[in-house]
């Protein structure tokens, strides 16, 4: 496995014991932080196709092997995101600190809005009008900040690995 | 020929996530999420253990801060000593809040497994904790797990390693129950998450509305949930509010679930439905 995968992998894993640290707030409806969903798209954004697909379903195998329920909302949420941010990624400044909050904000509104469905479709939460608007208003505010947070701590960690340059033979 | 190849391949990832999403499977769900829990798990006691000991640090340089600002003619022994006494502080609560643990297992009339916390559920849409034990040790699903302070919720998803155990205030868990100051007080219990301010909530129902509830009543499982999976008279908490049902012919309470505010580090599941 290449250093960069591995690297990849340990980043999610990282993600994913913070975000169960971290406290639900009420303000966003007791929503966290998408620290994961935020690392997918952070790669999404960066690595070529194939390298977006393995960091996408692995955030997201994660992310729903650890929320009890059946698997769903982030395996179909990551990857449509990841795939729809890779397809662009060439288009726009993925480094950008407006370009993160925008990209933020809906993936906290999409991955909210494609779990409620889910959970709507499935009968798994019942959902009121107020408890709607609070979360898909939190999963905007929580998107907006954590992306461009977790992206540059993913890059931090990255550079505490540099690659090694080839110098030929010597 | 190589289009239509992708395609056939998009199409079947596209199934397949729909299928796990939609269809309930639940022997393969179960398998497969224990496979991600059973690898996460020591990151996770690891993790938890850090926490434990960075949050007993921090409390102690919180002391050494306030002591500073208050004393600032103090001399650094003294200081030193007042993070030391800090230090202690926190390891007498510590200690009470075992021994408290620990006589509350010896005299409960239950058959129970002690479980430490690991870790809380990770996008904020259930109400869970996940705790550092599992099939291994003796725990199944649709278990009772209770703390000193009453009812903390029932087991529902056992790896061999950890299980998640589903809060009273999830409004997926119901609990049969009854006011415990009166012999016809029964209801259900149903989680209603947290409110503004983050204290998890509950609401008995289906209380006859003849009764006479008040506020302060103190509401106890009433053992008679169809699967046995709460035993009898396990304290869930106190009524704060009361209200009558839209059609007049049951009455409601609203309650605090207290086991779940501020959740312990250590819980117990009832491993046997019968007494030991």
């Amino acid at each position: 496995m290449s250093k960069k995968r591995l690297i990849m992998f340990a980043t999610v894993l990282i993600g994913a014991l913070l975000q169960q640290l971290l406290p639900g707030w009420a303000v966003f409806g007791g929503l966290k932080p998408p620290i994961l969903a935020a690392l997918a798209l952070h790669y999404a954004l960066r690595q070529n196709r194939r390298e977006m697909w393995i960091s996408v379903f692995t955030a997201a195998l994660v992310q729903d092997g650890l929320e009890i329920g059946p698997f769903g909302p982030a395996l179909i949420a990551f990857p449509l995101f990841g795939w729809a941010a890779n397809r662009i990624h060439t288009e726009i400044f993925s480094d950008g600190f407006v370009t993160q909050l925008i990209f933020g904000a809906l993936l906290g509104v999409f991955t909210v809005l494609v779990t409620m469905i889910l959970y709507a479709l499935t009968g798994q939460r019942p959902l009121t009008l107020g408890q709607v608007f609070l979360r898909l208003s939190g999963g905007f505010w929580l998107g907006l900040f954590t992306l461009p947070a977790a992206s540059f701590a993913a890059k931090k960690f990255a550079s505490l690995f540099p690659e090694r340059r080839g110098y030929g033979w010597q | 020929m190589a289009l239509r190849k992708k395609r056939i391949v998009v199409a079947a990832v596209i199934f397949a996530l729909l299928l796990l999403a939609f269809v309930p499977m639940p022997s393969f769900t179960n398998k497969s999420k224990g496979v991600v829990r059973t690898v996460t798990a020591p990151a996770e006691r690891g993790t938890s253990t850090v926490w434990g000991r960075l949050s007993e640090a921090g409390a102690a340089i919180r002391g050494i801060g306030g002591t500073a600002e208050k004393n600032r003619d103090l001399s650094q022994e003294l200081v030193r000593v007042q993070a030391e006494l800090n230090r202690l502080r926190n390891a007498e609560q510590d200690n009470v809040r075992l021994r408290r643990a620990f006589k509350f297992y010896n005299e409960s009339p239950f058959t129970m497994v002690p479980c430490d916390v690991v870790s809380r559920n990770i996008s904020g849409w259930w109400s869970t904790v996940r705790l550092g034990k599992g099939s291994k040790d003796g725990i199944a699903k649709n278990r009772a797990v209770i703390s000193p302070d009453g009812l903390v919720g029932k087991t529902t998803e056992v790896s061999p390693f950890t299980t998640e155990v589903l809060l009273v205030s999830d409004p997926a868990c119901r609990v049969s129950a009854k006011i415990d100051r009166l012999e016809n007080g029964f209801g259900l219990v149903r989680g209603m998450g947290s409110n503004i301010k983050g204290d998890p909530k509950a609401k008995m129902e289906f209380i006859n509305k003849d009764v006479e509830i008040r506020v302060g009543d103190e509401v106890v499982t009433s053992g008679l949930s169809s699967d046995g999976a709460f035993p009898k008279g396990v304290h869930i908490g106190y009524v704060e509010k009361v209200f009558r049902d839209k059609s007049g012919l049951f009455q409601y309470a609203e309650i605090v679930p207290r086991a779940t505010v501020g959740l312990l580090d250590y819980v117990f599941v009832v491993s046997k439905k019968e007494a030991k």
